[in-house]
């Protein structure tokens, strides 16, 4: 069984008078332990197709099932409970909370868990995930005080944190200059190893 | 999510701006301030008047000769001569009730003791006029009944006359003075009780036998007084003494029923009852007034909290984004709100505390510590935050992550 199956996928918007058809009737598996690109010209719908993947946004067509589960139909609250157990993403722009330590950015999935997690559970599995991307140095700096790649990396391990099922990254390297992308990339390719 | 974590994340978010949490707390603190203050500073004079209403004398009932509701003519409390020694008898025969009574009737004049003089309120009294106010003579002796029946030229002084006449804590017992070219011997004088019910000076006042006043200080030579001072042998018996003092004086004048009395009658609850009421409706006026500087606080902190909704639209998504429900947004913008006003009431009640007690010290105000105005303001601090923290709180909750995380 595929980890994603989608048919038929799509998603317009309606702003006013004009339609975007932004996504328009995507079919695709995803087996468990692939590494897939979704390449294509910039405005082409990567990102729309990887919001709904990310239960971020709804279709307005088409079905997604992630893990044989129908999830275009559900509630908020279910999509977020979703969002916090089964997927991790990472942004573009980092999206790291401001003045607020690595290791507290890489606790807040943990703070929205179904059964709460204790403080020193949420610590200990943060502290786990940065010393995974290699910062284990870096935990009490705020982003501000950590270069490009070392914030994406923080992203990485707070996506990571929960143990999700899938790890969605929309153009994780957009914002970083190339040495620094190869280096996101590679971690990437490890975790995926 | 726990509510101890919620209180943690909100905590935090309000650290991240200090300056912002302060400002917005500076309503709430000045609101609560403004209230404690106030109802501090009325139960302060409230109290104030009820201890120099108390300082009057217990159980004390008045009756003054007039009615101005009598006729179409108002005579004037005390001024019609309707009131006799016989009525003070005929009281002491029939009401048991009436402890202590003392026949008044009292001028004004000038007092002269050697080279200095002294206008002042000259008490026309009976013996037992110490035991009925519950003042002591600080030195020297009241005068006795044989006294009142020679009309003896005695006087008691009270502290401020002495101060006046003989200097200030002058020992003048046994010196002379002159009232109306008469000399009169002075027996004692009355310790200091301070300003009364009606913000008199209770202390600025000569005692003398009432027959005295009738017989050598009023031109007229009669038995008429212009009131009588009673005490009633117990609190609770107050009302009912005074009824049957009403109904002896009634029997005493042969006033018919249906017309109304030559007389007043008037008890310490009377007079308790009108000035608690007067400083009751200023302090509900004035806490009133500051209560709308809380609201006004609390319109700042909704104010407030919508402006850092927007401006958090972005962190609103991300958490969102990484499975914030919306209820957890909610509690989160909610308890900060609560946490704004509860902290800016607790320092508010601080501050409130702060300066009735420079007015207590600096001004002389009298204040007393509101501890249940405490605890409203307490309530109310909670209920703006809830209140006024609701819809920014729903506003975040109901944000959709997408569109939160696109949000420039």
């Amino acid at each position: 069984m595929p980890v994603i199956a989608v048919r038929d996928l799509a998603k317009t918007y309606s702003t006013g008078a004009v339609e975007v058809r932004a996504v328009r009737g995507v079919n695709l598996d995803i087996e468990a332990g692939e590494f897939v690109a979704v390449v294509g010209p910039s405005g082409s719908g990567k990102s729309t197709f990887m919001h709904i993947l990310g239960c971020l946004d709804r279709p307005t067509r088409g079905s997604y099932e992630l893990e044989g589960r129908d999830v275009s139909r559900l509630t908020r609250d279910q999509l977020a409970d979703i969002r916090n157990t089964k997927i991790g993403f990472v942004f573009q722009g980092f999206n790291l909370l401001a003045r607020t330590s690595a290791l507290e950015n890489v606790e807040l999935p943990l703070l929205y868990r179904g059964p709460s997690v204790r403080g020193a559970e949420r610590r200990r599995r943060a502290l786990a995930m940065l010393d995974a991307v290699g910062l284990a140095d870096r935990v009490d700096h705020m982003p501000n005080q950590l270069s490009g790649g070392q914030q994406q990396r923080v992203a990485i391990a707070r996506a990571l944190v929960n143990d999700p099922a899938i790890l969605l990254a929309d153009e994780p390297t957009g914002n970083l200059d190339s040495t620094t992308s190869r280096e996101v990339l590679d971690l990437f390719r490890q975790l995926n190893a | 999510m726990t509510l101890l974590v919620t209180i943690r994340v909100a905590l935090k978010a309000l650290g991240r701006n200090k300056l912002r949490t302060a400002l917005t707390m500076l309503g709430m603190i000045i609101g609560v301030a403004a209230v404690i203050t106030m109802v501090a500073l009325g139960r302060g004079a409230q109290q104030e008047i009820e201890t120099q209403i108390q300082s009057a004398g217990t159980n004390l009932i008045r009756v003054r000769a007039g009615n101005f509701r009598r006729g179409g003519v108002s005579m004037g409390v005390g001024g019609a001569p309707t009131l006799t020694v016989e009525d003070v008898e005929a009281i002491r025969r029939e009401v048991p009730g009436a402890r202590y009574l003392a026949a008044g009737v009292s001028t004004r004049d000038q007092v002269i003791a050697a080279n200095r003089n002294w206008n002042t309120q000259i008490e026309g009294t009976d013996v037992e006029l110490p035991l009925i106010r519950i003042w002591d003579v600080e030195t020297g002796v009241f005068f006795n009944p044989s006294h009142v029946r020679s009309a003896a030229k005695v006087a008691v002084l009270g502290s401020v006359v002495r101060d006046n006449l003989f200097g200030e804590g002058a020992d003048p017992v046994g010196e002379r003075i002159r009232i109306r070219n008469q000399s009169f011997q002075v027996l004692g004088v009355m310790a200091p009780k301070g300003t009364g019910g009606f913000g008199q000076d209770q202390d600025d006042t000569i005692f003398v036998p009432y027959t005295t006043v009738q017989k050598k200080l009023r031109g007229r030579d009669g038995t008429n007084i212009s009131g009588i001072t009673i005490s009633a042998d117990s609190p609770d018996n107050v009302n009912p003494v005074a009824d049957e003092i009403t109904a002896v004086l009634r029997a005493q004048h042969g006033i018919p029923p249906g017309e109304p009395d030559d007389f007043m009658v008037r008890t310490q609850t009377d007079i308790t009852t009108m000035r608690s009421q007067m400083t009751q409706t200023m302090t509900g006026l004035l806490a009133g007034i500051a209560g709308v500087s809380l609201i006004v606080g609390g319109i700042g902190i909704m104010n407030i909290m919508l402006v850092s909704v927007t401006e958090r639209t972005r962190e609103i998504g991300l958490r969102m984004a990484l499975g914030a429900k919306g209820r957890h947004v909610l509690w989160q913008f909610l308890v900060e709100a609560i946490v704004l006003s509860l902290v800016g009431g607790v320092v508010g009640i601080g501050l409130g505390f702060g300066v009735s007690e420079s007015l207590t010290r600096v001004l002389l105000w009298p204040t007393a510590f509101p501890a249940d105005a405490v605890a409203l303001a307490v309530g109310f601090a909670a209920a703006v935050g809830i209140f006024f923290g609701f819809y920014p709180a729903r506003q975040a909750a109901r944000l959709d992550p997408i569109d939160s995380l696109r949000f420039e």
